[in-house]
């Protein structure tokens, strides 16, 4: 019995036949002991290949995948809790971390420097958000305040500033995230320095949301600050009390 | 509800599916989180394409399949070179028998792209012929075709007693 060619003998394997060549199979098998190897051949590759992937489905989802899909206007009093929580179940790479999206979207790359240069040209000092000293950026008036004072878990929607997620970076220093309403939106990482006051690694442009108002919080979060975010972080973004608690010691 | 809403009420669930089907592509874990990424990006950004009588799963496998088409070209001939030794790098848990999943890994990384995207889609996935022949836009005899010649080359690969 060789009539049997690998198409069907694959589509069988496969489940692409219909009843009655099913079996005509099933009935060759009895009594064809090269067919029923190949076939068995088939079935264990498509099972092995199958064993190596099906892990994949248990693996829990990185935070920053999960972090793109938190819905664009979420509640003021919740918006900064999805983002603390997805950080906090991060784990899956951890360790050997390495610079996010390091291909793809080269364009998206040229776009992001694009914004943090259109981002410089606007962002004067005079702002009084932002002042530079030795070439680098650190917080400035309300943005300083709200940086030492604001708690993501206590969101004043009024505020201009809002507070995304708070951790503790790999260097031992504090970093938060933020947005600013001004013109042009902002968002940026901040990390509290000896000193007491607040660099700023990032500040980039953030996406302003329809209805022109920039109501998110950490939410949705730039990439490149999301990629600064994860390159710093260590462990888990804070929760509540712990976010309160480093308020309390001076984000020392 | 509107198509933006839905697409970004709908990924959630299919995430570890297409957390899965992106490793079965791109072969490195964080190759493939990468390219995950750029789908929810391109989903969710043109959502309004999404027609709601299409499954959401195929949509989004499809546009899986072309962005990580898109990496391949970017990439260009001088870095596939090195896929195959790059592959050792996957693997699915390394809980199991670690070695023969690397094996399995080099053997799917030394498969053309047109090839392992069909084992992704049939054997990975799960998908039928006729519908990885839609998402392709190929018929379904040529699905066929490289499926049967995935099969022997990754048979070759791996020995007779897969």
């Amino acid at each position: 019995m060789n009539s049997i060619d690998e198409d069907t003998l694959q589509a069988y394997v496969d489940g692409e036949l219909d009843a009655a060549a099913t079996a005509r199979i099933d009935a060759a098998l009895a009594h064809d002991d090269v067919l029923a190897r190949r076939v068995q051949q088939a079935r264990a590759l498509r099972a092995h290949v199958q064993a190596a992937f099906d892990p994949v489905l248990d693996e829990p989802v990185p935070p920053r995948l999960s972090a793109l899909l938190q819905p664009p206007s979420p509640p003021a009093a919740t918006a900064a809790t999805p983002l603390a929580t997805a950080a906090g179940r991060r784990g899956f790479g951890a360790g050997r971390r390495r610079a996010p999206r390091r291909w793809l979207m080269p364009t998206a790359a040229v776009a992001a420097s694009i914004a943090v240069l259109a981002v410089a040209l606007w962002w004067r000092p005079g702002d009084g958000l932002v002042h530079v000293h030795d070439g680098r950026q650190f917080a400035a008036g309300a943005l300083s305040d709200a940086l030492d004072r604001a708690l993501a878990s206590e969101p004043d929607p009024r505020a201009p500033i809002r507070i995304g997620l708070s951790f503790r970076g790999a260097d031992g220093h504090i970093c938060r995230t933020f947005t600013a309403r001004a013109r042009p939106p902002m968002a940026g990482l901040a990390c509290h320095d000896n000193a007491g006051g607040w660099s700023l690694p990032v500040l980039s442009a953030a996406e302003k949301p329809e209805g022109g108002e920039l109501r998110q919080a950490a939410t949705d979060l730039p990439p490149d600050i999301q990629a600064a975010v994860d390159a710093r972080i260590r462990g888990d973004a804070f929760d509540a009390q712990q976010e309160r608690a480093a308020r309390d010691a001076g984000w020392r | 509800m509107d198509p933006n809403q839905a697409v970004r009420e709908g990924l959630p669930p299919l995430l570890p599916r297409l957390r899965r089907l992106a490793r079965a592509l791109a072969g490195q874990a964080a190759d493939a989180d990468d390219l995950v990424q750029v789908v929810m990006e391109r989903a969710l950004a043109r959502a309004a394409q999404w027609r709601p009588d299409a499954a959401l799963d195929k949509w989004v496998f499809a546009i899986a399949r072309n962005a990580w088409r898109d990496e391949l070209r970017a990439r260009g001939r001088s870095q596939h070179l090195f896929a195959a030794e790059e592959a050792g790098a996957m693997t699915a848990d390394g809980t199991s028998a670690p070695a023969q999943k690397l094996e399995l890994a080099t053997a799917l990384a030394t498969l053309p792209p047109d090839h392992r995207e069909v084992v992704a889609l049939v054997l990975v996935e799960g998908m039928s012929y006729s519908e990885a022949a839609a998402l392709l836009q190929v018929p379904v005899g040529t699905v066929t075709s490289r499926l049967a010649r995935a099969r022997a080359s990754l048979q070759s690969h791996l020995g007779k007693d897969t």
